[in-house]
């Protein structure tokens, strides 16, 4: 138990000491907004364990070599010690000159773990290799040419709806040999929505349409909507060939979905409940009833979406669920 | 996430990781005993197996019998784990087994630091020319491995192979040119890095290796076996005259002691120092000795020896041994004189000590010399005879004697009658001894090459001989060469060449005279790296008139030199380390980067949104050029692109070239 104890209170010294590191070069650095290059002053460079480890053993190669005064030996700890030297020039030139163009967030869902994706270019002559970035648990990595750009995909888990910031990260590479990190901390200033988690077993969607039901909507679908001149690209399976016959000219069938009725989802149908159980049904429903296309409005205490359908209000009713009374 | 404790290694990696460790094992595996090899092999293969085979690493129980029962071979083999060869075969044969748990990449990259932990430990063995292959080819393969192994844990993460890869002759041409920029400032280092004048901790003593090289006793069949061995012992620069072959005799151990088989060094001449020695000033013979390590005490002079170099005493009997075993290479003067007199006046101890001999041993010689004795009125008569009888009876001169039991002499003057050059000194020695003449057997090497465009002698292992001096009186210690009047040829030209048969499949002569020139490289290399030291340095320094210098100013001048040769390596790095592309670029889109470029220079700044139509309209009015080259480009490159009939990718090339955009109008 005792080592136990010692250890952890080794790491959190360690970590102690790592973000008072990191708020020093923020604040002396300031927040760094894409797009922005990578320079000299961003970079810093640190041998790794095996580094260490490596290091350590030239060290008892030397004083092998010196003791009995072995000259071939010393000449390959001296190589050695000088190719591991220059993999540190190596390891920044990797990274300085980067630019990160910019980040962005894609929404999820809690649970999910949130994507944070880093748009990474390299206008310079030179190639990258091996560059990385992440989080404790996800680590990217990307080899960029000359004039390339790349993506590099952070993730990050959610715990809770609403917007996530974007911690700090890392972009660094051990590009070479393994023997040297370099890396360049990044604040950025980047923030993620992150949806309630849909409820699992949500009750049925609540038919309350009151007036017209919606449209169908035209294209693939199962009924006949009417007829229309053959386009290019029309399926051969829809062409009508009798009324083609008929007329000496193709004809193809169009079709439609047809439309079900529109519907309302009330807070209030909820009752009993906490909030975020509430919230989570709510959206669980907003998706049902995207995925069904029907028209549906959004009623919270104090929030109300009219009717609509498509993508957009979609997004802007699990927003609006997303950033309830926070 | 994931870290090189927990990511698996993929095939590249282990294939590297493995080569990178057989190659540096290669010297290890050619010097152990044959029956370590296959021990230390077989982990090897099953680790490749297991790669091609997917299977599963091995349980710990069988891994730590494995590692259990390789020890226990090794501790049988060299009786021990003291000494370098057993520690080093150690080195290699744990490396080798570790293997069988090698399935991450810390665990790859734990092998290959020590593999070149491994390369370092062979130069305790041989600092030759041939060594610096070997070295280069273990750096080289070590530094692929890094890199694969860098490249499976940066990309280990992801589960998916690397997206391109570079395959091995760029990788390849990438170590070269890490290495090529890292020798200027390795070199720096190597010149002028301190060195320690005297070791902090030295080589245990029962750690020693006998090695190839002559040995404190003389069995028939110790020197036949130096035989076979071309290594150089030594190499001697003579100032002046240079000896014809048949004086070169270097003196080496002295055996007084028989006991009927073996001859042995005596105490009385290990611990008696010479009462006197030739004046250095009058010495005839200057010359300078280059000697390979031999793990023994003896330094080789020719007959006297005058000088006695730093830390060795002169025996009475003209041994030089110097206080600690030769582990290096060692280079000191020497001056000799031919024509001094050893031991007029010989003590009553030592007379007895060379005449005595072991009770009930060879029978029919002590009568035949008993008979000689009553007949000779001489010490010099019974030595001619014994010279004569040797002669003119049927001996012969040969690399494989018959086998002796326990009359040795006996058998050999009356039955077998053939031998080599350590049988008939025993003979000799034993055969004056016992007609009451001081004897005492000296190995050593006789002749040696002579390098014409280095001028200086070399004297190879297979150059050893053995003959023997007996004291007479009034003239002191003589040496007799039974050998000559069996062999005279042994002298004139050398041991190997006055036998009439190979000794190996590849022993042929003009081999031999190209292996003695190239030799040259050799010296060259041992006088400039192998034993380049401190002294050496401060050589090198005076030459920048830079007079001894302590260690603290050694470090600022090297410090200073790093920084200046940093810098120019910190210039060539950009140059040097740039990686072609491993596609091959597209010639359209080079030419339309070269016209973005040079648009960019007049100060035309283009936004990544922008299509090449559009990129022409806007630079079109705002650079003061005449629109139509720009619009010509860019409507050519467009059809480049995307018409692949009516581009023409040399036109748009001839046109990027030739356009010179103005600076832009503010």
């Amino acid at each position: 138990m005792a080592t136990v104890a010692g250890s952890q209170a080794r790491t959190s010294v360690l970590n102690g000491i790592v973000s008072w590191v990191k708020q020093r070069v923020h604040a002396r650095r300031g927040p760094l907004t894409p797009p922005f290059e990578l320079e000299y002053r961003h970079i810093f460079v640190l041998p790794t364990s095996f580094g260490w480890g490596f290091g350590a053993m030239l060290v008892f190669m030397a004083l092998g070599g010196l003791n009995f005064n072995n000259n071939m030996a010393l000449m390959l700890v001296f190589l050695l010690g000088t190719i591991a030297q220059l993999t540190t020039l190596i390891a920044y030139r990797n990274l300085s000159g980067l630019k990160i163009d910019r980040i962005y967030a894609e929404p999820v869902f809690t649970g999910e773990p949130a994507r944070f994706r880093v748009f990474i270019s390299n206008d310079d002559t030179r190639q990258r290799f091996a560059v990385q970035a992440g989080f404790k648990d996800s680590l990217d990595c990307r080899d960029l040419e000359l004039n390339a750009n790349e993506t590099l995909e952070l993730k990050h888990p959610t715990t809770q709806r609403g917007w996530l910031e974007m911690p700090s990260f890392r972009l660094e590479t051990r590009f070479p040999l393994g023997l040297f990190k370099a890396w360049a901390w990044i604040f950025p200033q980047t923030r993620g929505l992150v949806y309630p988690a849909p409820a699992r077993k949500a009750p049925p969607l609540p038919r309350t349409g009151r007036g017209q039901g919606g449209r169908a909507t035209r294209g693939d679908g199962d009924q006949v909507h009417g007829l229309r001149k053959y386009q290019p690209g029309d399926s051969i399976q829809r062409v009508a060939w009798r009324a083609s016959a008929r007329h000496n000219e193709l004809y193809s069938l169009e079709m439609e979905t047809p439309k079900e009725e529109a519907c309302e989802l009330d807070w209030d149908l909820l009752k009993g409940g906490d909030t975020e159980t509430r919230l989570s049904i709510l959206t669980a429903w907003v998706i049902a009833a995207d995925h069904k296309q029907l028209s549906y409005s959004l009623n919270l205490p104090g929030e109300f979406i009219p009717r609509g359908d498509g993508v957009n209000h979609r997004l802007k009713c699990l927003e609006t669920l997303a950033l309830y009374l926070l | 996430m994931k870290r090189a404790k927990h990511i698996k290694l993929n095939r590249q990696g282990i294939l590297w990781v493995v080569a990178a460790l057989s190659i540096s094992m290669l010297p290890q595996l050619a010097a152990m005993p044959a029956h370590l090899i296959p021990i230390t092999l077989l982990p090897i293969v099953w680790r490749l197996l297991a790669e091609f085979r997917d299977w599963k690493p091995m349980p710990m129980v069988l891994r730590v019998l494995a590692t259990g029962f390789a020890v226990a071979a090794l501790v049988i083999t060299y009786g021990g784990l003291m000494g370098r060869s057993a520690a080093v075969s150690m080195l290699a044969l744990m490396l080798s087994l570790k293997l069988l748990e090698t399935f991450r990449i810390r665990d790859a990259r734990i092998v290959v630091s020590l593999s070149l932990f491994l390369c370092g430990t062979q130069f305790l063995f041989s600092q030759g020319v041939p060594m610096i292959i070997y070295i280069t080819a273990c750096v080289l393969s070590s530094l692929l491995a890094l890199m694969y192994l860098h490249r499976g844990e940066a990309y280990g993460n992801l589960g998916k192979a690397p997206d391109n890869d570079r395959g091995i002759l760029t990788e390849l041409g990438f170590g070269v040119r890490l290495v090529a920029l890292a020798f200027p400032i390795g070199l720096v280092l190597f010149l002028l890095f301190p060195r320690w004048s005297s070791p902090l901790w030295g080589i245990p003593e029962d750690a020693l290796d006998a090695r190839s090289g002559l040995s404190d006793s003389m069995t028939p069949g110790s020197i036949q076996s130096l035989f076979m061995d071309d290594s150089p012992a030594f190499r001697a620069t003579f100032e002046g005259v240079i000896p014809s072959h048949g004086q070169l005799y270097w003196r080496g151990p002295v055996f007084w002691d028989f006991d009927g088989s073996t001859w042995q060094v005596s105490f009385l001449s290990r611990n008696l120092m010479a009462d006197t020695k030739p004046d250095p000033g009058r010495a005839p013979l200057r010359y300078e000795v280059q000697m390979e390590p031999t793990e023994q005490r003896w330094l080789f002079a020719l007959d006297y020896p005058a000088l006695v170099p730093r830390r060795t005493r002169l025996t009475m009997d003209y041994q030089i041994l110097s206080r600690r075993p030769v582990t290096q290479l060692f280079t000191y003067a020497m001056a000799s004189n031919p024509n001094f007199q050893d031991t007029p006046q010989l003590r009553q101890t030592l007379l007895r000590a060379a005449l005595e001999l072991p009770q009930g041993f060879n029978p029919r010689t002590a009568e035949m010399m008993a008979e000689w004795r009553t007949e000779a009125n001489s010490d010099t008569e019974i030595i001619q005879r014994t010279l004569a009888h040797f002669n003119r009876e049927e001996f012969s001169y040969t690399l494989n004697p018959p086998l002796l039991s326990r009359h040795t002499v006996d058998e050999f003057l009356f039955d077998t009658r053939a031998g080599f050059c350590e049988h008939y000194a025993s003979a000799f020695t034993v055969m004056m001894r016992m007609a009451g003449i001081p004897a005492r057997v000296v190995t050593g090497y006789q002749g040696g090459y002579y390098n014409n465009i280095g001028s200086y002698v070399l004297v190879r292992q297979s150059d050893a001989h053995a003959w023997s001096e007996v004291w007479v009186r009034g003239s002191g210690w003589t040496r007799i060469d039974p050998t000559a009047a069996v062999a005279p040829e042994r002298v004139e030209q050398g041991a190997v060449d006055s036998l009439a048969q190979r000794r190996h499949l590849f022993d042929f002569e003009w081999l031999r005279n190209v292996r003695n020139t190239f030799d040259l490289f050799q010296r060259g290399w041992n006088n400039w790296v192998v034993a380049f030291g401190a002294d050496s340095q401060s050589r090198l320094l005076s030459i920048f008139g830079w007079d001894v210098l302590n260690s603290t100013k050694l470090v600022i001048v090297m410090i200073a030199t790093i920084a200046f040769v940093g810098a120019i390596t910190f210039l060539l790095a950009p140059l040097l380390l740039k990686f072609r592309s491993p596609r091959k670029q597209d010639p359209v889109l080079r030419a339309w980067q070269k016209f973005n470029r040079k648009l960019a220079r007049a100060g035309f700044v283009s936004s990544p949104s922008m299509g090449p139509l559009e990129l022409a309209e806007c630079a079109g009015g705002q650079l003061k050029y005449k629109d139509d080259a720009i619009h010509r480009i860019a409507e050519l490159y467009t059809l480049c692109r995307y018409s692949q009939a009516d581009g023409d990718a040399l036109k748009l090339a001839e046109l990027v070239n030739g356009f010179k955009p103005e600076p832009a109008v503010r």
